[in-house]
């Protein structure tokens, strides 16, 4: 296989040595694109999009893990929670906020979580 | 008149219709004839028992009326007690727990409801809401903490869905502000009505009302929405503006306003009526969106995407105006406003997405034949409220039992079958990018060979 590469780029320099740059040109990329079909090229290809995928999982797995702990700790304590948020008047900031804390966190975790399986909106 | 001026004068109104609507007295938020606190002692030889108000701490003896034992008053558990005010100063109607002992089982039908109400919501923009309140109050929450919840839930899944809608550059800020402006002055005049139609005819007249408008508005409305998704879905045109928009964007009206995303130049005439048509209907059946996106469809004139993702802006700021409200009378109950948003948070952004991959005419197919179903839930409930006017002979409990339960099941296979036609749209989307990018990229092999 390196072989067979080494001797495409041989050729390819010889030609340009010569003069003919095109010549050299299309022989590198005629040889590259068959290697790369005869080795996956589609899949070579497909690369970024893996690569796109992984960088959602971190932080997919990080705001998970800090949503999950709100709800753990928000239903552990759910008496004392509920007493204090329904006491009314500025009391009222309690549930409007962490609605908003939640919607901020959850809300993260759940769009790395569908990017990192893939589901992503049509470009 | 500069477009920063316009902005800020926008921004100034909505701000002091929000102002208003907080502080106004009424409103459509907690009703006034109940109280919320605890039980300290009860008389039975008086028939009477001791309690303490929430808040103020003020202590008040209320009367147990007939038929209500010591064992039916709840102690040392915060309450919610409706007041008979017909019946004298502080007589008891009624006691419900306020926070129900959260199961397992509770819990996971509140984030598989929560997930599909989101779904729902990301892609036409309103619904959930319909659905949330009944399918709490039949695990027992109490009626007005289901109402308070859910609105809470309501305003960070909006945000959430129009932030990712305006990335697709799908959500029309402009109109969304113009229409909640004039959306939260039609909430105002929706509950002068509703409650002279309550004053005048009682609560069965007030149900009968709300479930004619709800029935009314949603067969018209859906009807029309459906033959029109049936038209497009047949001829495989692109949607086009209806004439009627046509028309009124012919009225030069001033102030003329330019929608961007819209792609819109009409008279701010023309938007007020929709936008207060909105907020009135908000008032009555609670779900402003089947008035709103309809009316920005087919009246001002934006395609169903765009009017979809703009009604999501619109119930962001009726929802956080809606959970100021509840959150002063402290009757929202977090953990169920949190689970719901657990799933409708995941749930709103898979159906915004899903818009990307699908045709207009599927928004409108989805909204139509939600709405109609909607219709037939509320179509069961008239009999009942026709009834109890005596305007027909009364109904034996057994067909009351069966038509409340064809009401309830209505609603669950409305959300249900939405959420199937969403789906399978965007599966059938997401294979059809799939294979025209597949398609793309041996079309360019093929080029290199």
């Amino acid at each position: 296989m390196i072989l067979e590469r080494l001797e495409t780029y041989f050729s390819a320099a010889t030609y340009a040595q010569c003069g003919e740059h095109e010549t050299a040109l299309s022989i590198m990329n005629t040889k590259s694109s068959e290697n790369n079909r005869s080795k996956g090229g589609l899949r070579m290809k497909q690369e970024p999009v893996k690569h796109q995928s992984n960088k959602y999982i971190v932080p997919a797995i990080g705001f998970g893990a800090i949503s999950i702990s709100l709800y753990v700790a928000l239903l552990m304590n759910e008496s004392k929670v509920t007493e204090l948020f329904t006491n009314g008047g500025w009391y009222a900031i309690l549930p409007v906020g962490s609605a908003f804390l939640f919607s901020f966190i959850h809300g993260a975790f759940a769009s790395n979580l569908l990017s990192a399986l893939g589901i992503e909106a049509k470009k | 008149m500069t477009r920063k001026l316009r902005i800020l004068i926008l921004i100034a109104a909505l701000s002091l219709s929000f102002t208003h609507a907080v502080f106004a007295a009424g409103g459509d938020g907690p009703p006034k004839d109940m109280l919320k606190g605890v039980f300290t002692e009860i008389h039975a030889d008086s028939n009477t028992a001791v309690f303490q108000k929430d808040g103020t701490k003020e202590i008040v003896t209320l009367t147990m009326p007939q038929g209500m034992s010591a064992s039916d008053v709840t102690m040392n558990k915060k309450v919610l007690v409706s007041l008979d005010k017909h019946a004298g100063e502080g007589m008891i109607k009624d006691i419900s727990v306020m926070f129900l002992d959260m199961t397992l089982t509770k819990a996971i039908t509140l984030l598989i409801v929560g997930l599909i109400g989101g779904l729902l919501s990301g892609f036409i923009g309103s619904g959930g809401a319909f659905v949330l309140t009944p399918a709490m109050m039949s695990l027992g929450v109490p009626g007005a903490v289901a109402v308070a919840s859910n609105m809470c839930h309501k305003f960070p899944k909006a945000m959430v869905g129009a932030y990712k809608r305006y990335k697709y550059g799908q959500a029309d800020i402009k109109l969304g502000v113009v229409m909640s402006v004039t959306a939260i002055i039609g909430v105002q005049i929706g509950i002068k009505i509703q409650k002279f139609i309550l004053n005048s005819f009682g609560n069965a007249g007030s149900n009968l009302y709300v479930s004619f408008v709800f029935m009314v508005v949603l067969v018209l409305v859906g009807g029309f929405v459906l033959y029109d998704a049936y038209k497009l879905s047949k001829g495989k045109n692109e949607a086009k503006v209806s004439n009627l928009a046509l028309r009124l964007q012919q009225i030069k009206l001033a102030p003329m306003m330019h929608f961007k995303v819209a792609n819109v130049t009409i008279s701010a005439w023309v938007t007020i009526p929709v936008g207060l048509l909105t907020g009135m209907l908000a008032a009555t059946i609670a779900v402003g969106g089947f008035i709103g996106v309809p009316g920005m469809i087919y009246i001002v004139g934006a395609s169903a995407v765009v009017a979809s993702a703009t009604e999501l802006i619109i119930a962001f700021f009726m929802g956080a105006w809606g959970s100021i409200q509840w959150g002063l009378s402290g009757l929202i109950d977090i953990r169920l406003t949190l689970l719901i948003l657990f799933g409708s948070l995941i749930g709103v952004q898979l159906g915004a997405l899903g818009t990307t991959y699908v045709k207009d005419y599927m928004i409108k197919l989805v909204m139509a034949s939600t709405m109609l179903i909607v219709a037939v839930s509320r179509g069961a409930l008239v009999p009942g409220y026709l009834a109890n006017l005596d305007l027909i002979k009364p109904i034996s409990p057994n067909v009351e039992h069966f038509l409340g339960q064809v009401s309830f099941w209505a609603l669950v296979a409305a959300l249900g079958s939405a959420a199937i036609i969403i789906t399978v749209a965007m599966v059938s989307g997401m294979r059809q990018a799939n294979r025209e990018t597949a398609t793309q990229l041996a079309a360019q092999v093929t080029a290199h060979d």
